[in-house]
């Protein structure tokens, strides 16, 4: 995995493609997108992406259009084609404020990318664990948790088909694998089981998103359920 | 509109960047009229290649270009190409196109606006240079690299397709996307 120079963990190379490509499913993209937001490396490696994209749209063959396309675009081009912004949803970035039960350590805020998103109440679960569901009114089946575990706990044992992308917000936590902190992205295969267990002495609340169905085994299944 | 109909490929990145920001200054139509006849047809069998419906893409293809019309002022040619910048228009519109045929029309389109704002700003950094560059980089990779990175792009599942196209095991496959797109991310980083 190239993540350049820049130390810590990245999302991999095809998870950027697919990024720029838009073919990463919206809840991964939302938890890429929190990434980027502070990630100036990955920014750059999407942009090169995109441009890839542009040399692709460029290399084309030309296809056959409607006789009429031009004439048709010309004459739309007065009449807005997007409907007016009150009707098309929320038009300014109206951040939503912190759900219930999500505190922040000081000087650590919640991603832009987070901030008009609909976010349920943090939910405890089990002792030092609180999950709280981030709702996409885009695409109202995406499967985006926020967690939130105290010191020491570990992550609920969970299943997954499909990669777990794990944006982490504030916090530490490791498993098998390595050791992760605030502004990491780690991709786990659906394969791996893993038990990621939170590392030093705050709170870890990270950003989760999957390509492909979760299942939780224990409460956090039965918490989880009526949403997935 | 009675611009002379360019042949094919003539226009280059700079020409096409011109275009938009006449665009952007001055409303001209005939620029307009210009970077359609170059872009539509590109944009629509891009989006065919992409799964897209004959129909539902010659309609985003205008849809794409009646954004570049609206959105010209937010193009800078500094950052990036008219074909990107273009290219990231389409994309957006095509995912919004999906939720649409998954949900309906009755789901906001949350974020188009903000995705192209956000791709003419802080997104897209490299020069318009920097795309022949690009090219170039893409002109380095192996036939079968290039093959991997296009369908990359396209498929939604590229691995099942990718190990279909060139007759080879899922597994194989997954680790020839890795090192492809190392390889491709490798090439655009040296041309910093």
């Amino acid at each position: 995995m190239s993540a350049g120079l820049s130390p810590g963990s990245h999302p991999g190379d095809e998870t950027l493609l697919r990024y720029a490509a838009g073919t990463l499913p919206s809840g991964p993209r939302l938890v890429v997108q929190v990434h980027l937001s502070g990630c100036p490396a990955c920014r750059s490696a999407v942009a090169g992406f995109e441009a890839v994209g542009g040399a692709l749209l460029e290399a084309e063959t030309p296809a056959a259009t409607a006789p009429d396309a031009l004439s048709r675009a010309l004459s739309r081009l007065d009449t807005p084609a997007l409907p007016p912004r009150g009707e098309a949803g929320p038009a300014v970035v109206r951040p939503r404020g912190l759900p219930d039960g999500l505190v922040l350590p000081p000087g650590v805020a919640l991603p832009a990318p987070l901030g008009s998103r609909r976010m349920g109440p943090m939910i405890a679960i089990a002792p030092g664990v609180r999950v709280g569901m981030v709702r996409l009114d885009e695409d109202p089946d995406a499967q985006v948790l926020l967690l939130r575990i105290g010191p020491g706990r570990a992550i609920p044992s969970h299943t997954h088909s499909g990669t777990e992308f794990t944006q982490i917000i504030c916090g530490r936590y490791g498993d098998d694998f390595g050791h992760y902190g605030p502004g990491d992205l780690v991709e786990a295969d659906g394969d791996v089981d893993h038990t990621p267990r939170v590392e030093g002495t705050e709170d870890c609340i990270c950003l989760v998103a999957f390509d492909g169905r979760i299942r939780f085994r224990g409460l956090l299944g039965v918490v989880t359920r009526p949403f997935l | 509109m009675s611009a002379p109909s360019p042949a094919a490929g003539s226009e280059t990145g700079r020409d096409l960047s011109a275009l938009i920001v006449a665009i952007a200054q001055r409303s001209d139509r005939e620029a307009f009229a210009l970077l359609f006849r170059h872009f539509a047809p590109r944009v629509k069998s891009f989006l065919v290649r992409s799964g897209i419906a004959t129909n539902a893409a010659e309609e985003l293809a205008q849809e794409t270009l009646l954004t570049v019309w609206r959105k010209a002022s937010y193009f800078d040619p500094t950052r990036a190409a008219a074909s990107t910048w273009i290219f990231t228009i389409a994309r957006n519109l095509s995912i919004d196109l999906k939720r649409r045929e998954r949900y309906g029309d009755t789901t906001p389109s949350n974020g188009r606006e903000e995705d192209v704002d956000e791709m003419s700003g802080e997104t897209v950094l490299m020069m318009a240079e920097r795309e022949t560059r690009v090219r170039a980089a893409l002109a380095k990779l192996s036939e079968e690299q290039a093959t991997i990175v296009r369908l990359s792009f396209f498929q939604e599942k590229p691995h099942a397709q990718i190990a279909q196209e060139l007759g080879i095991p899922l597994g194989t496959a997954k680790s020839r996307v890795r090192l492809a797109l190392s390889r491709l991310r490798a090439l655009l980083e040296d041309l910093k």
